[in-house]
């Protein structure tokens, strides 16, 4: 178990938090949190605080965005969500990742044929 | 733009501190919250749940941390930082800090003050449309410097140059305004009809002279300076059109010049910068006579035209003038082309320049006795940066921090500075020379604060950095080993270099000021030719209707000398053209020769021609050296005489006597038939310095008023009252001859020669002043460093003491530790001003460079004033109690 745990790659944080509000819309931190072990089925290792950073680092580039609202129980919590220049970092980043990822894909079949 | 907005939000971030922790702390807790809800939910008992959550989420600290230092701007953060921490430290020490900034502040705020006459006088340009391409013409002849030009030049000029946009020229008279009100006296320009155009944008009412205006004999129109049209005419804009009498001719009235239009002209050019009223040339200059020269001509050159392509075009124009005109290939006439602004600066500068290189020393001196202050006090803040240390700061983080304490004292050094500087200004001031008169600013601008601050941080820097470097170079081990104190002899070593350099600086700017009043000290003695003391002197305009004759002139004169050499307490009463130091007007000056002189030394050499009544030389207290005055009789009869001084006696007739012999001569009263006339040499009168104190300029010819009229005259007063009375005796004399006589220019002899000597003042007294500010520094420098190593070295002393040794051996022993570095920075300081001075000699005079006398006396002040600065901790060593001095630990 633990082995299989991979730690997040420097970079794919940001492309992981932009498709997780892109797929879910407006989130709260725990909730983008929850999402991504959710989806990697708690195979990656995520220090939950480090998202925190990571989030100000996309909202100062202006990909996301970010307000105070109310959650489901009524307390007050910071929703983020995609920006319209956020969406468009998320497509190009998408596309460079799916051509690195077909990249790696293609040397290690070669490699292995 | 993402660059923009990142920044946008960083400072908001920075200024937001407090509410953004809130809200991240918030957001966090809330989040450990779910989590640990979560993990209830899954049937964890609450307590570990919650320690599950604080695993998952990681260290919320660091993740603080890290949101931190993307939110603000961490460099600002810890300058912040540091600044509060620098602000606490030196309110902790009030003494040392009160000295640091004091010192900083002498050093800095002379360097403001200087800069911002450099600034204002050699790096602002002139008040003028395109100054950059303006330029002065001059013509040079074979046996003088330069000169004006003469009308046919200048329009030849104009017809030759490609590379000039345009040519103007101007000749300052003087003229009367009358009419009604008090007759006034006013400094009348005659200028070409572009030549204010050239000058100014535009007119602040009424217009420029069209050029048909010129050249018309009767000057019909006139423009009028801000400062006459105001007192004058009550600033009244219906002037324009109407008629005014200028020198009793009825003149129109065109045009008003902007309020701050000046003239700036160069030294020595007879311009001066406050003209009253300009008229256009009356006579056509194409058909001036061609060797009457007394045009000043300034030239526009096109955009992009180089100072040496306008010289080779002028040359080759040159060539032209003289293969055309007979009389310019005689002169050997060249053309010499200088920018404006550089030829106003050019007697100024190797002043300016000295002073700042001056003041620059005194910031270095200052520095050093900054940098040596730290370094005590980082002896004392050892323990303070070894724990920094020991805990695990960067050594880079210390030398930031100290840095920035060092660069907040200057800053704080610089603005006091500014005051220091602004409150300084207005003595300096006083002291400027004439020539730049008009070019210094009165006030600080922006570039002044800018250069305050820039100077502040490199300050900062410099004093702070090798003290930075020194403690934090520290080996940590030794330091906690040794608990503090300290008492290794080798950390002398850096301030005894401090001590040497500051010692070596300030005696280069001791012998720079002692050569530089011993200029002025010569300049004192300087016998110019006549005794200043007890003589007023006016100025008087006999132009107009009413002295169309000479003999209504000389009428009047005579009538008004006879009327005061009978009051009582005058004692004679003299007429001139031109008094001595008297730039104002345009200098007369031509050439002559002995009667009988071959062709070839005809128009060779030039002497300043003036014109007198008798009595003007008895008025000056001028010495005979042999024939005689003028008189009465001459005057009455026009006898064709003249006297010279005696080097124009030397020159002409070496050897032998020049009384009875003829000399050739320029016709004074500029007839067009006979330019030149011989005239018979009466007497020879010592030569009256009137253009500079240090040389002899050009020989001397007087004439009689008659043969050589003029309309503005000055009456020289020998008397033993004060001036007021006596100003008020003239006024009244003058008017009882003549009521329309504006008396203008009252200005005591005395004050002729204090301006002729004021740049040498200036130079010496601030130089006399940043020598003292140097000495005083060094002095609180070399006590300084003495009573600290007395103080670091008490317990040792006391051992000393208790070990029987004599309190004159300890008092020997202080004394000769301490001045080691006095007497190596005095040796330094002697190289080095061997090496400088010589860079004076162009402001010297009456002393050489290299000045035995000059750098002896340097030498042992600042060994006395080094001796003198050790005395008392030395003293102090004596007095130590060897008991306690051994507990001191």
């Amino acid at each position: 178990m633990k082995a299989a745990r991979g730690e997040v790659l420097q970079g794919t944080l940001d492309l992981i938090v932009l498709k997780t509000l892109d797929a879910l819309g407006p989130l709260h931190g725990y909730g983008i949190a929850q999402r991504i072990q959710q989806v990697s089925e708690d195979l990656l290792k995520l220090n939950q605080g480090t998202l925190y950073p990571a989030l100000l680092r996309l909202e100062q580039r202006g990909w996301i965005s970010s307000r105070w609202g109310v959650s489901d129980n009524n307390r007050k919590a910071k929703y983020y969500s995609l920006t319209r220049s956020g969406r468009k970092q998320l497509a190009s980043e998408a596309e460079s990742w799916e051509r690195m990822a077909g990249i790696i894909a293609r040397l290690l079949g070669a490699e292995g044929a | 733009m993402t660059r923009m907005r990142m920044f946008g939000s960083r400072l908001l971030g920075f200024f937001r501190k407090r509410r953004n922790d809130e809200n991240l702390d918030a957001e966090m807790r809330w989040h450990l919250h779910l989590l640990a809800e979560e993990n209830i939910r899954r049937g964890m008992p609450p307590q570990e749940a919650r320690y599950a959550a604080r695993r998952e989420f990681g260290g919320v600290e660091q993740a603080k941390e890290a949101y931190r230092e993307r939110r603000g701007l961490p460099f600002l953060d810890t300058l912040w930082q540091d600044l509060r921490f620098a602000t606490r430290i030196m309110a902790k020490k009030p003494g040392f800090t009160a000295i640091a900034i004091t010192t900083l502040a002498v050093g800095i705020g002379a360097n403001t003050a200087i800069f911002s006459v450099v600034h204002s006088v050699l790096l602002l340009a002139l008040p003028y449309p395109d100054s950059d391409r303006l330029t002065v013409v001059w013509s040079t002849f074979s046996s003088e410097g330069r000169g004006p030009a003469s009308g046919p030049e200048l329009i030849y000029l104009r017809e030759r140059s490609r590379l000039f946009e345009e040519f103007g020229g101007i000749w300052a008279q003087s003229g009367a305004i009358t009419g009604e009100g008090e007759p006034e006296h006013v400094r009348l320009g005659l200028v070409t009809s572009n030549f204010l155009s050239m000058l100014a944008t535009k007119p602040q009412v009424g217009r420029f002279f069209l050029p048909e205006e010129q050249g018309t004999y009767a000057a019909k129109s006139v423009i009028l300076s801000d400062p006459l049209w105001r007192q004058r005419f009550g600033a009244n804009r219906q002037l324009i059109g109407q008629s005014i009498r200028l020198n009793g001719h009825p003149v129109t009235v065109v045009g008003v010049l902007p309020p701050d239009f000046k003239i700036i002209f160069p030294e020595g050019s007879s311009v001066p910068p406050d003209m009253d009223a300009f008229i256009p040339f009356p006579s056509n200059l194409a058909k001036d006579p061609s060797d009457q020269c007394y045009i000043r001509v300034i030239g526009r050159l096109r955009k992009g035209v180089t100072i040496p392509q306008a010289q080779a075009e002028l040359e080759s124009i040159g060539a032209q003038l003289r293969s055309e005109f007979p009389v310019f290939a005689e002169q050997a006439l060249g053309l010499q082309v200088v920018p404006l602004h550089g030829d106003v600066v050019r007697n100024v500068r190797p002043a300016l320049l000295t002073l700042f290189g001056g003041v620059s020393l005194v910031l270095l001196i200052a520095c050093a006795n900054v940098a040596n202050l730290l370094l005590s006090r980082a002896n004392e803040r050892q323990k303070e940066i070894t724990l920094r240390a020991a805990v695990g700061a960067a050594r880079g983080r210390v030398i930031r921090q100290l840095l920035t304490e060092s660069v907040l004292l200057s800053c704080l050094g610089g603005a006091a500075a500014l005051l220091l500087g602004s409150w300084a200004m207005k003595p300096l001031l006083s002291l400027r020379p004439a020539g730049i008169a008009s070019l210094v600013a009165t006030a600080f601008s922006l570039p002044v604060f800018g250069f305050t601050l820039g100077l502040s941080i490199a300050a900062g820097i410099l004093f702070g950095l090798a003290p930075a470097l020194g403690t934090t170079s520290l080996n940590l081990v030794e330091c906690l080993k040794e608990g503090g104190r300290a008492t290794r002899p080798g950390r002398q070593r850096p301030r005894k270099l401090l001590i040497a350099g500051e010692v070596a600086l300030g005696f280069v700017l001791l012998v720079g000021a002692g050569l530089l009043m011993q200029t002025f000290v010569s300049l004192l003695r300087v016998n110019p030719g006549f005794n200043s003391q007890h003589v007023m002197t006016v100025r008087l305009s006999v132009s107009g209707v009413k002295y169309q004759t000479h003999e209504s002139a000389i009428l009047f004169f005579r009538e008004l000398q006879k009327k005061l050499a009978a009051s009582n307490g005058i004692e004679s009463v003299g007429v001139i053209s031109h008094l001595p130091f008297d730039d104002t007007l345009p200098n007369w000056y031509s050439y002559y020769w002995a009667e009988g002189a071959p062709k070839t030394e005809q128009n060779t050499v030039m002497a300043d021609y003036r014109s007198i009544l008798p009595g003007y030389f008895q008025s000056l207290g001028a010495q005979w050296v042999a024939g005689r005055d003028f008189d009465a009789i001459d005057v009455q009869e026009d006898r064709p005489i003249v006297i010279v001084d005696d080097t124009l006696a030397a020159r002409t007739w070496p050897g032998g006597s020049a009384i009875g012999k003829g000399l050739n001569i320029e016709d004074g009263n500029f007839r067009q038939d006979a330019t030149r006339v011989t005239m018979e040499v009466v007497g020879v009168v010592k030569h009256i310095q009137s253009h500079s104190l240090t040389d002899q300029v050009r020989g001397q010819i007087y004439m009689l008023y008659p043969r050589a009229a003029r309309a503005h005259m000055a009456l020289t007063v020998r008397s033993n009252m004060d001036a007021q009375s006596l100003v008020g005796l003239i006024r009244r004399k003058v008017a009882s001859l003549d009521k329309d006589m504006p008396v203008y220019g009252i200005l005591p002899m005395d004050d002729y020669l204090e301006k002729a000597r004021r740049p040498a003042r200036f130079t010496s007294s601030l130089a006399v002043v940043m020598a003292a500010i140097a000495v005083l520094l060094a002095c609180t420098g070399i006590y300084g460093v003495a009573s600290y190593s007395v103080l670091q070295r008490t317990s040792e002393i006391g051992v000393r003491m208790a070990l029987g040794a004599r309190p004159g051996e300890i008092f020997a022993m202080i004394i000769r530790q301490s001045l080691l570095p006095v007497l190596t920075g005095v040796f330094a300081g002697l190289i080095l001003s061997l090496a400088l001075t010589p860079l004076l000699s162009g402001l010297l005079f009456g002393v050489r460079p290299v000045d035995p006398v000059t750098i002896g006396t340097a030498g042992v002040l600042l060994f006395g004033v080094g001796m003198l600065a050790c005395y008392l901790p030395a003293r102090r060593a004596t007095r130590l109690d060897p008991i306690a001095a051994l507990r001191y630990e």
